[in-house]
C-alpha cells in the first residue's frame, strides 16, 4: 500500500549503535552489520547488495532499521547483552557494558521512502536525533556530540 | 532487528523541506601567514 502524498516531517524512531573507533575518531556503527559506520553531518543512505540505492524494497529485508518505541530498542539491547535490569528513566539506570565496547541507544530521524511495519521501519535515509551512551565516559560523549552535532548523554 | 511481520508493511514517503542533518562543521581558522620581518 502506498501513500498518496508525501509527508514533510521525518519519522523519529529508536535504534541502537555500536560506538567504535575508526582511525582517529569514534563513529556510530550499525548494530547488526559490522564495520558499517554512520557518517557525521550527512545523511546515512540505505544500500542493498541486490537493489543498490533503491533500498528499501518491498519483499526484501534491506534498508535502515529502527523501532517504533524505546522499549523495543531496549529489548534488543537486553537480548544482546543479557542484561536483565529495566531500562527506565533516568537513563543512568542502565548498567555499564563491557569496558571499551560502548553502545548508543537513541532516536533517529528517518525520511525518504519508508516501509513501516507493526514494530518499526525500514528507511531510505537516516540521521541520529539524540543519543544515550552506554558504557562510555563523558569524553566520548563530548566527542560524539561534536562529531555528529546532536545531543549525547553519557551513562 | 525484528520490526515485525513483513505482511504488516506499508509504504510512506517522507520529503522534508529541510533534511534533519546538521550543517558541516566550520573549517578551522587558518593561522595568519607571517611576513618575514628583517631582524
Amino acid at each position: 500500500m502506498s501513500s498518496s502524498a508525501a509527508l514533510i516531517e521525518p519519522i523519529v524512531a529508536w535504534r541502537l549503535w555500536h560506538v567504535r573507533r575508526h582511525d582517529d575518531l569514534y563513529r556510530l556503527e550499525s548494530f547488526t552489520w559490522h564495520h558499517v559506520s554512520w557518517p557525521a553531518r550527512r545523511r546515512f543512505e540505505a544500500e542493498c547488495s541486490t537493489h543498490g540505492a533503491a533500498a528499501p524494497v518491498e519483499g526484501h529485508e534491506c534498508g535502515i532499521y529502527a523501532f517504533k518505541t524505546r522499549e523495543l530498542a531496549e529489548d534488543l539491547l537486553r537480548r544482546y547483552t543479557g542484561v536483565r535490569q529495566h531500562y527506565g528513566r533516568p537513563y543512568q539506570e542502565l548498567p555499564p557494558l563491557r569496558q571499551g565496547c560502548p553502545i548508543a541507544i537513541g532516536r533517529v530521524s528517518l525520511w525518504g521512502r519508508i516501509l513501516a511495519r507493526e514494530n518499526g521501519f525500514r528507511a531510505q535515509y537516516a540521521y541520529p536525533y539524540d543519543l544515550f551512551l552506554i558504557g562510555g565516559e563523558d569524553g566520548l560523549a563530548r566527542e560524539l556530540r561534536r562529531l555528529y552535532a546532536v545531543d549525547v548523554w553519557p551513562s | 532487528m525484528d520490526i515485525g511481520a513483513p505482511d504488516t508493511e506499508h509504504e510512506i514517503e517522507i520529503a522534508p523541506l529541510e533534511e534533519p542533518v546538521p550543517s558541516p562543521a566550520p573549517a578551522p581558522a587558518e593561522e595568519p601567514v607571517q611576513e618575514p620581518v628583517p631582524a
